[in-house]
């Protein structure tokens, strides 16, 4: 790269980080779109959780009664609570909170077989670890998000109509389509474009720069976690004596529960701890989002017998709290329904973006690739079969990944990992559909598999009995279905590809 | 564009860009909380929050710099903010 000008080096910074971390920012957009409903794909995933309008008392209520019968004995009882997102009601006995437990049926409290899932959650890890060790995904994806930082900041450099090609769209114009549609999805939502990239990295900030970790601290993570937290934490645990403990009455669960929501907002967990003796202590954790600040890991802590408030939740200094807003904005879970739906619309902006960038690289050298040699055709070829099949082919694996969790059988072994293997066969056989079939015709097929997946999900509830309520996943799903139809069908209004590759000299190739 | 510039100079910039980048960074940031007139923990989330721009920035600046070798020498300016960083350590080892 031998350039004059910065707007060149720029351009060209622009054009190869956006390709070479495109594909893959693509994917980490989708799925990241797709998590800020993931409690919602969950619960369609699970058909055999009945709707429920039960108060969250009442299904606590179900939930004790049941660990009452089974656990008698266990050191601690966890519920996991239905709240506005989920019908879900969960126990477990023991010192695991996480895992999911037993799902119950909150109106009789008794356990429900429900069907072995992956679940809504796989979209979410996929998101941040892209499927690979916990670490080794991390430290990609925030690579990759590196790449969007610098992609973004460069391309805002090189463009130099910045405002009016905010207005500017020229339809059916081959190229320069492309580059409006670029444009106009990278301009009009850049804002949510930097900052979903910046607060993502800050959701790890201390894994991926740990300088002044290690510059203050020696890289003592420990010492480190003592400082961020403040006390020590047995001192804010008033009253907790190993002392010898009678059996006692629990206390009820529905003023605690009120108290619970007036002081940290909707609660979304409880732990009971010495259940039934005299020193019980309720431990409630609330929903994420009731507050901008993300609120992982706080609680509040209950005397089991008496019921009054042993501990309040910690309350963030104000370096920290700018911290947790950051990740709380990420994280998208404040705001409700509408907040939620924002995110959406601006991450498929998102991903739009990303598309018709990796599309525009191969549409600009379509007609010049001839002129790059052996290399550059080469690099041509693989970036348009890689096209498709991110782009077209993750789509069609998204969707393939629902349609298994209705169509494998129900007692299947480890049917969650299987589910994840239609998922990534789904796509790996996209790849080779790509590589096989003339492009525009990979396109399409590939674009309008995806589509008709997605309009005929709703018929997959019709299969098996299936007792929540999903209207709206299913709308949404006919509605991007019907998104994705539209390129597909242009692809078949589109003239039939001309003698491909031959010829150097034509024009502009007309692409939609 | 890409065939006819030979490929050293490219693939030196864009290690000076990741590496060398990420390691002014590092060193900036360490020297930014060392400095900072606050607590700790203040000190430590305020010095690291903007290390992302700071490395982006440092990115793009590799990559308009006229030649490979400037950029690697803005890199170089890693040592006397690695020193302000680890002043102590260092102190400690050299006894």
């Amino acid at each position: 790269m031998k350039h004059k000008t910065l707007t060149q080096s720029m351009a060209w910074l622009h054009t190869w980080s956006g390709l070479i971390f495109g594909w893959l920012l693509f994917a980490i957009f989708l799925t990241g779109t797709l998590a800020v409903f993931d409690k919602e794909i969950d619960g369609w995933m699970r058909p055999e959780i009945p709707a429920t309008s039960l108060s969250q008392s009442a299904a606590a209520q179900q939930a004790l009664g049941y660990l009452a019968r089974q656990h008698p004995q266990a050191k601690t009882w966890n519920i996991g609570l239905p709240g506005e997102r989920s019908d879900t009601l969960t126990v477990s006995a023991g010192e695991q909170r996480r895992g999911g437990g037993t799902a119950l049926d909150p109106r009789t409290g008794e356990p429900l077989a429900v069907r072995e899932t992956a679940g809504g959650g796989f979209f979410f890890r996929f998101h941040f670890t892209l499927n690979l060790p916990r670490d080794l995904g991390i430290w990609t994806v925030g690579l990759a998000a590196m790449a969007m930082l610098v992609a973004l900041i460069s391309g805002i450099v090189i463009h130099k109509k910045f405002f009016k090609d905010f207005f500017t769209f020229r339809p059916a114009k081959g190229q320069r389509s492309w580059l409006d549609a670029h444009n106009a999805t990278a301009v009009l939502v850049l804002p949510f474009h930097l900052m979903i990239t910046y607060t993502g990295l800050v959701i790890f900030y201390l894994i991926y720069m740990p300088a002044a970790v290690d510059a203050l601290f020696d890289g003592d993570r420990d010492n480190l976690g003592r400082a961020l937290r403040g006390a020590p934490a047995e001192q804010q645990v008033r009253g907790e004596r190993p002392t010898r403990s009678e059996a006692a009455e629990l206390t009820a669960l529905e003023p605690l529960l009120a108290e619970a929501e007036r002081a940290m907002g909707p609660v979304s967990s409880l732990s009971i701890h010495n259940p039934g003796r005299s020193n019980a202590r309720i431990e409630a954790r609330p929903v994420l989002g009731n507050r901008i600040e993300l609120t992982k890991g706080q609680s509040m802590l209950f005397d089991g017998v008496s019921g009054e408030v042993l501990r309040q939740p910690a309350v963030s200094r104000p370096s920290l709290l700018t911290q947790k807003v950051m990740a709380g904005l990420h994280f998208a879970q404040f705001g409700g329904y509408s907040m939620r739906w924002l995110y959406f619309v601006c991450g498929l902006a998102s991903c739009a973006m990303l598309a018709t960038g990796v599309v525009l690289f191969t549409v600009k050298r379509r007609r010049r690739h001839d002129g790059e040699g052996a290399v550059g055709a080469l690099l041509y070829h693989i970036a348009e079969r890689l096209n498709v099949t991110v782009v077209a082919g993750l789509m069609v694996a998204c969707v393939a990944f629902l349609w298994a969790n209705r169509l494998l059988p129900v007692e299947l072994a480890q049917r969650g990992g299987w589910e994840v293997r239609v998922f990534f066969l789904v796509w790996l056989l996209s790849l080779g559909h790509a590589i096989i079939r003339p492009w525009r015709s990979a396109w399409r097929e590939q674009l309008g598999l995806a589509a008709a997946l997605c309009i005929s999900l709703p018929a997959l509830s019709l299969l098996g009995e299936s007792l929540g309520d999903y209207l709206y996943l299913e709308l949404t799903s006919v509605a991007l279905g019907l998104l994705l139809a539209w390129p597909c069908w242009k692809l078949y209004q589109a003239p039939k590809e001309r003698a491909p590759r031959r010829v150097g000299k034509q024009p502009v190739a007309q692409v939609n | 564009m890409k065939s006819k510039s030979p490929a050293w100079p490219t693939l030196s910039r864009i290690v000076a860009a990741l590496i060398g980048g990420y390691l002014f960074t590092y060193a900036f940031t360490a020297a930014l909380a060392r400095l900072l007139p606050m607590d700790k923990v203040d000190a430590l989330v305020v010095a690291s929050l903007p290390s992302f721009l700071i490395y982006t920035l440092a990115i793009l600046w590799t990559f308009a710099c006229r030649n490979a070798w400037r950029a690697w020498a803005g890199m170089a300016l890693a040592l006397p903010l690695a020193a302000i960083g680890f002043w102590p350590q260092w102190r400690e080892v050299l006894g």
